[in-house]
């Protein structure tokens, strides 16, 4: 009982800090930085389930997101539907688009999902760009409406922060308790051996598309935040750049966690702004931190699977072991 | 639409496809000797044409040996890749394997681009000249240049598998690499030398192709998706079907142009990649396998 509150707490603390944030940063440009953690956190959460407890990887989520927002905007700008529609049909188009792809590539043994999700995200780009009558080819398309509900408008930079962060908690919570429940205990079981798990009756496919198609709605829900919090998308966001970056967060975050992959999106995210946000660092850093982005994400993806499989997640457990046997050897004595 | 013109689509179907099965050729035997999928295949297919238009311009070779040097460099970019990456996590799972050539796929393209630029870069064709004329169609020389090599590998391959001490060494270790290691196959050479023969044929196409259609940093990840594409197509693990399915890709892909619309023609590979997963796994050539417990 002890140890369900001290786990409680500990998601109680880090969500109450997220809330307040607003509160205590009046710079709008670290705000806006700091929302799109929150997005980025958003797909995070989907691809740690799918990375971490039903070990496959994907290259194609950019493609997902991609496919929400042009979805949701579509829905809000071209149709005059509601913004909560809009949103509805993103998920509901990623998921499906989802479905589509992890239908024929995860009823096989081995990594095919891998290969079909990294065409399916060039495909979608290379779909944004020709179908220009639904998504204003390569300028874009423009004016989109805030988050509204009713006739309340989520207009503020704060007000963004806060739709989008309790989007990303809520996915957390959705998270543990998919982790927590039957279905995680079965993912756990696959991860040790398929043929084991499949020997005590769980429906490994039914479980790999499962999780597949709810990260791929979390996608798509995360585009649909982006395009109403901007107003504006265009192909060259959605790119296999940045699915590889969503992926290099997830593998940095380490396996079987999901705080582990939430805290890495954070960090990743953050680094090319580190100097809007810690004082003191001179522009010079952050600069060749965006200029070599992608070779520190590349190598840092080798290094962490050579060395520190865990990633994130593995470290904070380790320290968390060493500081319970410490306390246990305190009793002792 | 006329015969000749038909028969135009087909010579550009059957150019692309001789890339896709040197690209195809490499994923299969890697996953041959290690029974992963590299997603750095198509970075070596990129880093050939780079690095022969850098022996080019930058060293001012002449054209054949600037081609020697694109390959070469290309072939130790993929053993240093190999030995430095994959063998100390040789015994690894399988899925570890695959997300450090993802990252190994993005490290290279984001070196080449610091280290050579990120414009589109031109190459001469092998030997100049006006197209050949066949039945109406016209056949640039360059095309002859891919067939020429597709084939030329092709054949050394063969001879390399079936008449070699070491060729049947690395078919024994992709059949059963625990078992080649107890009649003494230094396994971990094979995985080495599969990097290695796997870059130089990615490289050869890059090569080949660049004349045709000038290359660039990016140009690796959706020849990659191709040639992942015609692998399964013909059986991954299958050479004979490697380059079988690469026909058959390139030419669908034309054939596609020319009876549908170019503007998806990209789309057809996955589309290809989807259904072949989905009806018939094992791809066209291969059979089916019982998986041991």
């Amino acid at each position: 009982m002890g140890r369900l509150r001290a786990r409680g707490l500990l998601l109680a603390v880090p969500a109450l800090l997220i809330v307040l944030v607003p509160l205590l940063v009046d710079d709008r440009f670290v705000l806006k930085v700091l929302t799109f953690v929150g997005i980025n956190a958003l797909v995070v959460v989907g691809l740690a389930l799918l990375f971490g407890y039903a070990g496959q990887v994907s290259l194609g989520h950019a493609g997902f997101m991609g496919l929400g927002a042009y979805t949701s905007a579509y829905v809000t700008v071209r149709l005059e539907w509601s913004w909560l529609a809009g949103i509805v049909a993103a998920a509901l188009v990623a998921a499906v688009g989802g479905l589509l792809l992890a239908l024929p590539s995860l009823r096989l043994r081995g990594h095919y999902l891998a290969m079909a999700t990294l065409g399916f995200g060039e495909i979608m780009f290379i779909a944004f760009v020709e179908a220009e009558p639904l998504t204003g080819g390569v300028d874009g398309f423009t004016g989109i409406p805030y988050a509204s509900v009713g006739a309340f408008e989520f207009g503020t930079p704060e007000l963004n922060y806060w739709l989008v962060w309790a989007t990303a908690l809520l996915s957390v919570a959705v998270a543990y308790n998919v982790v927590r429940l039957r279905p995680g205990r079965a993912m756990r079981a696959l991860h040790g051996s398929e043929l084991g798990a499949r020997a005590c009756g769980v429906d490994i496919v039914r479980l790999k598309v499962q999780v597949f198609v709810l990260s791929a709605a979390l996608a798509g829900i995360a585009g649909a935040l982006y395009a109403h919090l901007v107003g504006f998308i265009s192909p060259s966001i959605f790119t296999l750049h940045f699915s590889v970056i969503l992926l290099a967060m997830t593998v940095l975050g380490g396996t079987s966690s999901i705080a582990g992959p939430v805290l890495a999106a954070a960090l990743l995210t953050l680094l090319p702004y580190v100097d809007a946000i810690l004082p003191g660092v001179p522009e010079s850093v952050a600069t060749f931190l965006s200029e070599w982005e992608t070779d520190i994400y590349g190598l840092s993806i080798i290094l962490v699977m050579l060395f520190a499989p865990g990633g994130v997640a593995g470290l904070l457990r380790r320290i968390g072991a060493r500081r319970g046997r410490s306390s246990m050897e305190r009793e002792a004595a | 639409m006329e015969l000749s013109e038909l028969l135009q689509f087909a010579v550009a179907g059957l150019k692309n496809g001789s890339v896709y099965a040197l690209v195809a050729l490499g994923f299969t035997i890697v996953f041959a000797s290690t029974g992963i999928i590299n997603f750095a295949q198509g970075e070596f297919y990129m880093l050939g044409g780079m690095l022969s238009v850098y022996a080019l311009q930058a060293l001012g070779l002449p054209i054949v040996l600037a081609v020697i040097a694109g390959v070469v460099g290309t072939t130790a970019a993929g053993v240093v890749f190999e030995l430095g990456a994959i063998r100390p996590k040789r015994d690894g799972d399988p899925l570890a394997l695959i997300i450090i050539t993802i990252g190994g796929s993005i490290l290279i393209q984001s070196l080449t681009r610091h280290a050579l630029g990120p414009d589109e870069m031109p190459f001469p064709a092998f030997t100049p000249g006006p197209s050949v004329l066949v039945a109406g169609a016209a056949i640039e020389r360059q095309t002859l240049w891919m067939w020429g090599l597709t084939a030329a590998a092709v054949v050394a391959l063969t001879v390399l598998y079936r008449r070699t001490a070491f060729g049947r060494a690395m078919r024994a270790c992709a059949i059963d690499r625990d078992g080649a290691r107890l009649v003494g196959v230094d396994t971990r050479l094979m995985v080495t030398a599969s990097f290695a023969l796997a870059a130089m044929l990615g490289a050869l196409a890059g090569v080949a192709t660049t004349p045709l259609t000038q290359t660039a940093f990016n140009v690796g990840t959706r020849v990659g998706v191709k040639g992942f594409a015609a692998a399964i197509l013909g059986g991954l693990g299958n050479p004979i079907g490697a380059v079988i399915g690469g026909v058959i890709l390139g030419l669908l892909e034309s054939m596609s142009v020319a009876f549908l619309s170019s503007t998806y023609k990209d789309a057809i590979a996955l589309v290809v990649l989807l259904l072949v997963l989905f009806v018939r796994p094992q791809g066209v050539l291969g059979r089916r396998e019982k998986e041991k417990v």
